[in-house]
């Protein structure tokens, strides 16, 4: 993760306390409460951003703050707990589109695709907002545009998703493309 | 890659020059890093979902999640029959041998140990202070860490560690009556030594 990954991570949150996360470690579930209701906002938005589904969001944070609470010990404090957090989480979802083989982790790089992105009805006229500009990308490039945003390079993109470096790159400059559609309309 | 700022230098005059003379790619360029600060700037907007904390603390509970050390992934299931009758045998032998070789109080004889005997004698007392001292700081740790443990798992460490006990009191009684047996020392030595690794196998377990 990029250092300006790291710091966003970090600053998402109020900062949590050494004390708290020793406590924490040592086995105080009242302390690891502190802990999920300091980080939740943002590794639920994390989650969200990856699935673009609220549901499968949900399940997903839970199951993050439970793997959490099994591999607290291992966090030796080299980085914030944020970060620590965010990167846990990402595994996890990661993990989760593995397991259920779905067509999730697959990188749209057809015009048609792409092209419906663009298109997408806007009767109502108002602005898209971020999160559903997100949302209406294809599954693949969402996932490595939400990596991006957390401040991963294209190269770990590429590591943690199982695609090419140059298709990490490509997604992402697509993704943007899009975006600014979007928004701009 | 302009946008990301991953352009490696050399190529980055000359893209720099084509935008100086290309106003569509300028303006391509200018949204396109508009957009990437503008999601990097903007707080997560999805609403945060009603508390989730009552399942996941279920979890937590149900499945009595453990927190694992990485560095010495030793689940408690590690702590098996086998080291239960391990620690029940060294304590067994550890009983008989102070029976054998505690002297009969019928036959007061005086013996002075050697200088040979005296420095083991010392060697052996400060392994044992030391491993008495190390098996105090693990207990206080294992007393934190009581609650992540399986009750089931705890009783059969509280088991082994009151057999284990049991033989070193035996022990220091033996030594008590004969201060100069090497042999009961070394003994008690073992057993603080099978007692601290006990305890960190518990300690790495929770």
């Amino acid at each position: 993760m990029t250092r300006a990954g790291a710091v966003r991570a970090a600053a998402a949150s109020p900062p949590m306390g050494d004390d708290v996360v020793r406590r924490a470690q040592q086995g105080d579930v009242d302390a690891f409460e502190a802990i999920y209701r300091a980080a939740m906002p943002s590794v639920h938005a994390l989650c969200r951003r990856m699935t673009g589904d609220e549901q499968e969001a949900r399940e997903l944070v839970q199951d993050a703050f439970v793997r959490a609470w099994e591999r607290l010990t291992t966090f030796r404090g080299q980085s914030s707990l944020h970060t620590w957090l965010h990167r846990l989480t990402v595994n996890v979802v990661l993990e989760h589109f593995r397991v259920a083989k779905r067509e999730s982790l697959r990188f749209a790089s057809d015009d048609a695709t792409w092209a419906g992105v663009a298109g997408t009805d806007r009767r109502n006229d108002t602005r898209l907002d971020l999160e559903s500009a997100l949302e209406s990308l294809p599954r693949g490039a969402r996932i490595v545009f939400a990596l991006h945003l957390e401040g991963y390079s294209h190269d770990e993109i590429a590591q943690m998703t199982g695609i090419a470096a140059g298709t990490a790159r490509a997604q992402l400059w697509r993704a943007r493309r899009a975006l600014s559609s979007l928004l701009d309309q | 890659m302009l946008v990301d700022e991953t352009l490696p230098a050399d190529r980055r005059e000359h893209v720099a020059e084509h935008l100086r003379a290309c106003a569509a790619c300028a303006d391509d360029v200018a949204r396109l890093a508009a957009v990437a600060a503008r999601l990097r700037e903007a707080p997560p907007a999805a609403p945060a979902p009603g508390d989730l904390w009552p399942s996941i603390r279920k979890r937590i509970d149900d499945t009595k999640v453990v927190a694992i050390d990485a560095t010495e992934a030793a689940p408690v299931s590690r702590i098996t029959w086998r080291h239960r009758v391990g620690v029940a045998v060294v304590a067994a032998g550890v009983v008989l041998t102070v029976l054998v070789l505690r002297p009969s109080h019928s036959v007061p004889v005086e013996e002075v140990p050697s200088s040979s005997d005296t420095a083991s004698l010392r060697m052996v007392a400060d392994s044992v202070r030391s491993y008495e001292e190390e098996a105090r700081v693990l207990l206080n740790r294992l007393e934190i860490q009581r609650a992540m443990l399986r009750p089931d798992a705890m009783a059969a460490i509280d088991a082994d560690l009151r057999t284990i006990d049991g033989a070193i009191e035996e022990l220091k009684r033996a030594i008590a009556d004969d201060p100069n047996n090497p042999a009961l020392r070394r003994l008690l030595a073992a057993s603080f030594r099978q007692k601290v690794e006990l305890l960190k196998r518990a300690g790495s377990a929770s």
